[in-house]
């Protein structure tokens, strides 16, 4: 047998395993950021959902994404049984468990809009929806040859297909599910809901940051000339720039030097370099890490002033740096590294390839949060309401959603000591 | 003055009327307090008899440094003159009595227990000269916090002698022991009031968002360095106002003084004219937005010297540690 081919096709398992990896930095991320009443069901509903999307995928995801059919929508390969896929110098079975990792990433970050409110059952049903409805078709039109496709968007690893994807249905869900309880007050002012757990928030970035070697230079899904190496180090330019970023930020803005907003600094940069992260210079790379380290953090102060309760600042790590890191290889592409489309506006390429990324995500990103917000609405309509009930929400969803406390010794000290307090300040 | 919440009627029919003038407000305080204290004395001598001992009823805290804004809680000790089991059972129960008295008439118990009611706080003359001579030889973080409290004690009822010589005779010890050092570590964590770029670094979250915390931001620099200072210079004094005021050019150049005094001052009105002092909470919290772009500067200029001053004593005292 070949041995590019068995090499390729190793490099993209390695990939797909790293990639899967990042459901447990997403776990560390969510359950970190949030409160620990609502650690266990955190945890274990991203389990569960990655485990529907995973069926999903197979059953019809791939087939719409990859199928043949139209340039909206791919009709055919549903129910995927592992053959070899025409046309690829890699085992069909590897590149499909690949794509899988991405539908089931970018569905996890959509979940980050229903954090600490949704009923278990809304996540169920919107898992299958999300992956039918939501994402296949986005991931066809930029991906799978779709329409998007033939105007030369550059996504390499999915800044739109899977964050601004993800970023827009979390924005739809925030929108309906409306704050959790104590986040305001009655006149308009933000409460600082603090994560229980910056260590997990922490190791949860270096779960992603690592994991992203495989989501970026395992999107090369080949091993010639060894191109991983320099997509990825681009990758780990735009993270650290994107960290400091924040930090220097906050430092100037609030006087401290935030640890939550460095942390999503990193995380920012990691998703602006997601698109452009085969088709720039290093140089590049920095900059736009450093600029998706600074938007965020305006974004998560943006939202938050707004009104708009984003418990993990997925709004703004996934869906503002998802924006910019599109539009970035408008700007920063060279003409060398521009295999797919035109090369940026620095390069002399002028203005199409940036109006190419700005279509992209105009149309992608409407197109999640309109029919995101559709599905969501129905289903609020259908199964009386997405949310817990106030009760249900202040003991946490650990005990109403599963019968149990992630944390059963803690979270009853935590709670005496909330009783207690409340009682202080009457 | 019959009961507790007739002094608290009192006060509630006066305070409003002084709510704006520091030097008012401060004298209606202590006011209060001496009714409180004359009313608790009476109720314990009721049932106690007269007291066994001459002895001092002294303030701590904001009402110690006679700063207190229109809400504040309570800290406070008792000196009495002679040791003995019963006469220290007899101001236990004086010390709890006026704790419930000014708690009933608007004055919020101490988080601290910094409390007359507390053993810690309510002691014989003697005790309390082993006790402070223990929190200066200990000179761990904790006894150097109370001592640094009972620096800013002032008698109001009673013997005012016995808390005055134990203040020098503390003042002998830190400075023969040198705890300056140790004085300036335990007050060193600063919480900034301006960003790099010179703006007023706000809350961001909770009830506060957009208010500065004036307490800890403001006033906190100006009273621990001139506190500090006041030591150095042994002045007994424990208002930050009269204290600079008395300050040598030894501890602080006159004319770099009368600058911090006048800012303080500011910063006392600034307090009670613009914050909402509706609790205990709300009167440390300046709305920054209802600023003018005047009064902004002038709070600006009221913090950049708050941090100049406390950089000026940790200077002084790092130099001479050395």
């Amino acid at each position: 047998m070949d041995t590019i081919f068995l090499m390729n096709s190793l490099w993209v398992m390695v990939g797909a395993v790293l990639v899967i990896l990042m459901i447990g930095g997403f776990i560390l991320l969510e359950t970190g950021s949030t409160r620990m009443k609502n650690a266990g069901h955190i945890a274990g509903k991203t389990i569960l959902t990655f485990g529907i999307s995973s069926i999903v995928f197979w059953a019809v995801g791939y087939g719409l994404i990859f199928g043949k059919g139209n340039p909206l929508i791919g009709l055919s390969d549903f129910f995927y049984s592992g053959y070899d896929i025409e046309g690829l110098a890699l085992s069909g079975s590897v590149f499909f468990l690949f794509q899988l990792a991405f539908a089931g990433i970018s569905l996890t970050i959509a979940f980050g809009g229903f954090a600490e409110r949704a009923k278990l059952g809304a996540y169920l049903v919107f898992a299958v929806l999300f992956s039918v409805i939501v994402y296949p078709p986005i991931a066809h039109w930029i991906w799978g040859g779709g329409w998007l496709a033939d105007h030369g968007k550059q996504d390499f690893a999915g800044s739109t297909v899977v964050h601004l994807t993800g970023a827009m249905a979390a924005f739809a869900a925030t929108l309906i599910l409306k704050p959790r309880i104590g986040k305001y007050n009655k006149d308009g002012s933000a409460n600082n809901l603090a994560g229980h757990n910056q260590v997990f928030t922490a190791l949860s970035v270096l779960l992603l940051w690592v994991g992203w070697f495989g989501f970026n230079a395992g999107s090369t899904v080949s091993v010639d000339a060894a191109f991983f190496g320099f997509v990825a180090v681009n990758t780990n330019l735009a993270a650290g720039a994107g960290v400091i970023a924040a930090m220097i930020i906050s430092w100037i803005v609030l006087g401290k030097a935030d640890v939550p907003m460095m942390l999503n600094g990193a995380l920012a940069g990691l998703v602006a370099i997601t698109a452009s992260c085969a088709f720039v210079d290093t140089w590049a790379a920095v900059l736009i890490g450093f600029i998706a380290g600074f938007l965020v953090f305006y974004s998560i102060r943006f939202f938050e002033s707004k009104g708009i309760d984003d418990p993990i600042a997925a709004l703004s790590v996934h869906g503002a740096a998802g924006i910019w890191g599109t539009l970035s290889t408008g700007f920063f592409a060279t003409p060398e590294l521009a295999t797919v489309g035109e090369p940026g506006l620095f390069y002399g390429g002028g203005l199409h390839q940036l109006g190419v990324q700005a279509l992209g995500v105009v149309s992608s990103g409407a197109f999640a949060f309109i029919v995101s917000f559709i599905l969501l609405t129905i289903m609020k309509a259908l199964m009386n309401g997405l949310r817990v009930t106030e009760e249900e929400e202040i003991i946490g969803l650990d005990l109403s959603e599963h019968g149990s406390y992630g944390y059963p010794e803690m979270v009853k000290t935590e709670m005496s000591i909330i009783s207690s307090d409340s009682k202080l300040k009457a | 003055m019959a009961s507790y919440l007739e002094i608290r009627r009192f006060r509630d029919d006066h305070i409003i009327w002084v709510s704006r003038n520091h030097l008012q407000l401060n004298q209606l305080h202590d006011e209060i307090i001496q009714r409180v204290i004359s009313v608790s004395v009476k109720q314990t001598e009721k049932f106690f008899g007269s007291p066994p001992c001459p002895f001092t009823f002294f303030m701590m805290g904001s009402a110690g440094r006679f700063e207190q804004s229109i809400w504040s809680d309570q800290d406070h000790g008792i000196i009495y003159q002679q040791q003995g089991d019963s006469i220290y059972e007899y101001f236990m129960v004086l010390g709890k009595e006026i704790s419930q008295g000014l708690q009933l008439a608007g004055y919020a118990y101490c988080d601290g227990a910094v409390m007359a009611s507390n053993p810690l706080w309510c002691k014989s003359l003697s005790e309390w000269r082993q006790q402070l001579v223990n929190w200066s030889f200990n000179s761990n973080w904790e006894s150097i916090r109370h001592l640094l409290i009972f620096i800013d004690g002032r008698s109001l009822y009673g013997e005012a002698s016995f808390l005055e010589n134990l203040k020098t005779e503390v003042y002998q010890i830190i400075h023969k022991e040198c705890l300056f050092n140790k004085i300036l570590n335990n007050t060193l964590y600063l919480k900034k009031g301006l960003g790099v770029l010179g703006q007023i670094l706000v809350e961001t979250h909770g009830p506060h968002t957009g208010s500065l915390n004036i307490k800890e931001k403001a006033l906190f620099p100006y009273v621990n360095a001139v506190r500090l200072l006041a030591i150095k210079g042994n002045i007994l004094e424990t208002s930050t106002i009269s204290r600079l005021e008395k300050l040598s050019q030894i501890e602080l150049p006159s004319i770099k003084g009368e600058i911090y005094k006048q800012q303080f001052i500011k910063l006392l009105n600034y307090r009670l004219s613009l914050s909402k002092p509706d609790n205990y909470e709300n009167s440390h919290f300046l709305p920054i937005s209802t600023l003018s772009k005047k009064q902004k500067e002038e709070v600006k200029e009221i913090l950049r010297n708050g941090m100049a001053l406390y950089r000026y004593v940790k200077n002084l005292i790092e130099k001479e540690d050395t």
